[in-house]
């Protein structure tokens, strides 16, 4: 058998079985990685050092190259020169920066431009030829949302993308990269989702939600599924409620453009917060595949109750924040900050009350809230069980007890505790909580790799496991959609209830919880 | 002196830009704490059962408070936050906070380490300074509150800081004017009810004498007198001059009584003798107790401590009267019982005096507000 017959039999792709089972990540393909917004903060201050350092640990193939598109009039030596700032965080020793700052090049054009998605084309083709990448490509889009539609059809009038067929291994691959908003409602979701699709087949789509690289939000999937403990009490007869809370002490810094348009509502609650919903509600996945971990999210998405109506008032609160202190300086309001209108309504916080309408967690209230300007950063989910059926200790010595929680920590002082009550070591009983601590620094003595790097990484290899599919964001913005056109309806009736920077929120979201005869924790 | 006072960093720790830079310096002292601990085989446990927030407004105060929390932290592992109003700073000071933080090692053997964190406000920071406290406590643990002199009622830093409490712990020795201030806790425990626990460390110096009291009733014939009541007479130390009068023990004493005992306000309190107080109160029955807080010379008592106690009754036609004095020493007390001016029983017991550490240490271990206390705080607000 010659070797010609052997290649035309031969299955079309075969993995490398001394990968097979291997130790080691599996390696990303050479590509060509092109960034839209080259000139941008998103790209200085993430994509670049988070390429940077995956360079640096030698899990960027040698041949990749990485293609700069922006306005700026910029030359190669000229983007090396500004990219060279972005990764001195990064620890850049002149070697590292040298073999880095060679794979890097520039081509200056105007999003609507097709002449310069044609020079894009011929600059894309010139540097696959000279390092020698087979051809696979891919684009992340890190603009402003509104040039999403723009991006992808021009790369698909230049045809610089090959769109997938059925073949999942096709060689060379396309992929694109698209940030979050994906959308500002439903539908427009469902049409920028449709303009994607002329051009690149869903599994070619990489939705960028950076909340599911951290760490310790895939945490939670280990810590439930590889666990046999947590598993047979996460469910109505165990737990009591869950909370999550994303909490940011910034305020809309010089987003007042974007944020005014969008609120928390869009920004946080929409993706982040709906993600880490699903992730701790959702069924066991039979697989650690995107499809299987996608399949249970979209699953328990659709189980989330809707709000709209006459529920609006009783299980959802927006608030704004008005001047007020953060770790000591004073910070202005909202309303005040440059690039906001004076009698906007935009909401700066959010508290819900979700159902999710399953055989699991019928009955059981999640409360999520998540604002700017709260006293401290702090994104957690905690999970509150019932109390003990039978108290046999006096009411005195029951005064420091609250119910066992399990907080999983995702940012900052990343872990997880799990609170119970303990004997105080006195004579006579008195009991109080305490926690038991799992600190991720403390155990793992490493700093977690930047979600970036880590989404980064799983896009050049092609798992889109942490990443949002198509289904999944139509969930969201279905659940989203109602809330925000409620708001908008009764808004000459009520703004956002006001609350000053640096504390928990407006009244109102105390009302909320407390209603129910429950708290808010001390996050 | 517009500065004010230097920060020693090698006790306070090196200064922060801010909380999460403050974290992260916790986080590598922690991790360079594990390192060394397990080269020597010994882990070492990030041990953490409450927040403890201690707010003073002089150095020396705050650095003493530092100490008690150090010698705690073997018992009460803790994120121990340390606020110091530096409100001496000049007017015209820029308003500012600081942070400072160190993890000491709380015992010999490194195996428990503990937080300590400095917060200094400097200038007159009063609406601030909640906003640099709330973020540095540990999630979930509960929070103590030992505010060291009067606290300020109105104040805003004190009143945000109070939302966050679990226990408030003051020391009511330190009332400059305990009979305004007295009066203001008892609103404060008012407001607290459900929401945050209330303790006097004065109160748990009280405890040895309040459970004396209770055993001369424990006599079943005795027990009569208690509806007999005529006089009571509560001593407290003064230092030789008499210029500082704190008599907040004692009254919280007389506070005890009444409200155990359904005493009612009869005539309100008056100053009589230097510095000391006489007033008459009524007994359920209508009739009239005199009582008396006077002050008291005694070597080696601290200001304010309960020197003796007196409580005359009759009953059945029989003159009682029951006395607790402090001895010489002055570590132990002698209780005695007089029938009609005949001794009839008579014990020295030893009396504890325990240091700051000791009784900050016991409250830290209970959450509850105390009802006994709080009665006996309303009683007094009563009497007023």
């Amino acid at each position: 058998m010659n070797a010609r017959a052997v290649l035309a039999t031969a299955p079309e792709i075969r993995a490398n079985p001394l990968r097979e089972e291997s130790v080691t990540l599996k390696a990303a393909d050479p590509c060509t990685f092109v960034v839209f917004g080259a000139s941008g903060d998103l790209t200085h201050r993430k994509l670049i050092p988070a390429l940077f350092r995956l360079s640096k640990q030698k899990l960027l193939h040698p041949q990749t190259a990485i293609v700069g598109f922006a306005r700026r009039e910029w030359t190669n030596e000229q983007f090396r020169e500004e990219m060279k700032h972005a990764v001195e965080s990064a620890g850049a020793s002149p070697s590292e920066w040298e073999r880095f700052a060679g794979a890097l090049f520039y081509q200056s054009g105007v999003f609507e431009d097709h002449a310069a998605f044609r020079a894009l084309g011929q600059l894309l083709s010139k540097v696959e030829e000279e390092r020698g990448v087979p051809g696979n490509r891919i684009f992340h889009f890190a603009t402003p949302p509104s040039e999403y539609a723009t991006l992808v059809r021009n790369i698909g009038a230049a045809g610089l993308a090959r769109r997938a067929l059925r073949d999942d291994h096709a060689v060379p691959w396309s992929r694109v990269i698209i940030e979050k908003p994906f959308g500002r409602d439903l539908q427009s979701a469902r049409e920028l989702n449709a303009l994607v699709h002329t051009v690149f087949a869903e599994r070619q789509v990489y939705r960028i939600d950076h909340y599911l690289g951290k760490e310790t939000v895939q945490n939670i999937l280990v810590m439930r599924f590889s666990n046999g403990i947590f598993e047979p009490i996460w469910n109505r007869q165990y737990v009591d409620h869950v909370q999550i809370t994303v909490a940011e002490t910034i305020g809309v810094e010089e987003r007042a453009g974007y944020y005014e348009q969008a609120g928390a509502m869009r920004d946080i609650v929409q993706n982040h917060l709906l993600q880490l919903l699903a992730l701790v509600s959702m069924e066991p996945p039979a697989a650690f595949d995107d499809k299987a971990v996608r399949d249970e999210k979209v699953k328990v998405m659709r189980a989330l109750r809707r709000i709209a109506g006459e529920d609006l008032s009783m299980n959802a609160v927006r608030g704004q924040y008005t001047r007020g202190f953060i770790e000591g300086t004073p910070v202005p309001g909202y309303r005040e900050e440059p690039g906001v209108a004076a009698d906007s309504r935009t909401d700066t916080y959010v508290a819900l009350k979700l159902w999710v309408d399953n055989w699991r967690w019928e009955g059981i209230p999640f409360y999520v809230r998540t604002g700017k300007r709260l006293p401290k950063q702090s994104t957690e989910i905690a999970i509150q069980f019932r109390a003990a059926p039978h108290q046999l200790f006096s009411r005195d010595a029951l005064a420091g007890l609250e119910p066992n929680a399990l907080v999983l920590r995702i940012q900052p002082d990343e872990g997880i505790s799990l609170r119970f009550g303990a004997k105080v070591p006195v004579q006579g009983i008195r009991i109080r909580a305490v926690n038991m601590d799992f600190d991720y620094g403390a155990s793992f003595m490493v700093d977690a790799p930047d979600a970036y790097e880590t989404l980064i990484l799983d896009a050049l290899r092609g798992d889109a496991t942490l990443f949002t599919r198509h289904d999944e964001v139509d969930q969201q913005w279905a659940f989203v959609d109602p809330i925000i056109k409620g708001w908008a309806s009764s808004d000459s009736a009520e703004g956002p209830a006001l609350y000053e920077a640096g504390t928990w929120g407006p009244t109102e979201a105390d009302a909320l919880i407390e209603r129910d005869g429950r708290k808010w924790r001390k996050a | 002196m517009a500065e004010g006072v230097v920060i020693d960093t090698t006790f306070w720790g090196t200064r922060q830009s801010g909380v999460a830079a403050l974290e992260r310096e916790l986080t590598r002292l922690r991790r360079a704490q594990s390192a060394h601990a397990r080269e020597l085989g010994r882990p070492i446990a990030r041990a953490s059962v409450l927040n403890l927030i201690v707010y003073a407004d002089r150095e020396e105060h705050a650095r003493r408070a530092a100490r008690s929390i150090a010698d705690l932290a073997l018992r009460h592992p803790s994120r121990a936050i340390v606020v110091l109003a530096d409100r001496g700073a000049r007017d015209g000071t820029q308003k500012r906070i600081e942070m400072h933080c160190r993890l000491p090692i709380a015992d010999g053997a490194r195996l428990v380490c503990y937080e300590q964190i400095l917060v200094r406000a400097r200038g007159d920071a009063d609406d601030r300074l909640a906003s640099a406290v709330i973020p540095l406590l540990v999630p979930d643990l509960p929070v103590f509150l030992w505010w060291t002199g009067t606290p300020p009622l109105g104040s805003r830093s004190f009143g945000d800081l109070l939302r966050l409490t679990d226990r408030l712990v003051v020391d009511s020795a330190d009332f400059a004017r305990p009979e305004a201030t007295l009066p203001v806790i008892a609103r404060i425990s008012d407001e607290a009810r459900g929401r945050f626990g209330l303790t006097d460390l004065n109160w748990t110096r009280l405890t040895p004498w309040r459970e004396i009291a209770t055993a001369f009733f424990d006599v079943p014939a005795w027990r009569l007198f208690l509806d007999g009541v005529t006089g009571v007479s509560v001593g407290f130390a003064v230092d030789m001059d008499g210029r500082d009068i704190h008599p907040s023990q004692a009254l919280l004493f007389v506070g005890w009584l009444a409200s155990r005992l359904g005493w009612r306000p009869l005539e309100a309190l008056a100053p009589s003798e230097a510095g000391g107080l006489l007033f008459a109160i009524a007994r359920p029955d209508g009739a009239r107790i005199m009582v008396r807080v006077r002050p008291r010379f005694e070597r080696g008592l601290d200001e304010g401590d309960v020197s003796g106690i007196r409580i005359k009754a009759t009953a059945a036609r029989q003159l009682a009267e029951f006395a607790v004095k402090r001895q010489p020493d002055p570590r132990h007390q002698t209780a005695t019982v007089l029938l009609d001016g005949e001794r009839r029983w008579e014990r020295t017991m030893p009396l504890p005096s325990p240091a700051i550490v000791e009784l900050i240490g016991e409250e830290l271990s209970i959450l509850g507000s105390d009802r006994t206390y709080e009665a006996a705080l309303g009683a007094l607000v009563e009497l007023a």
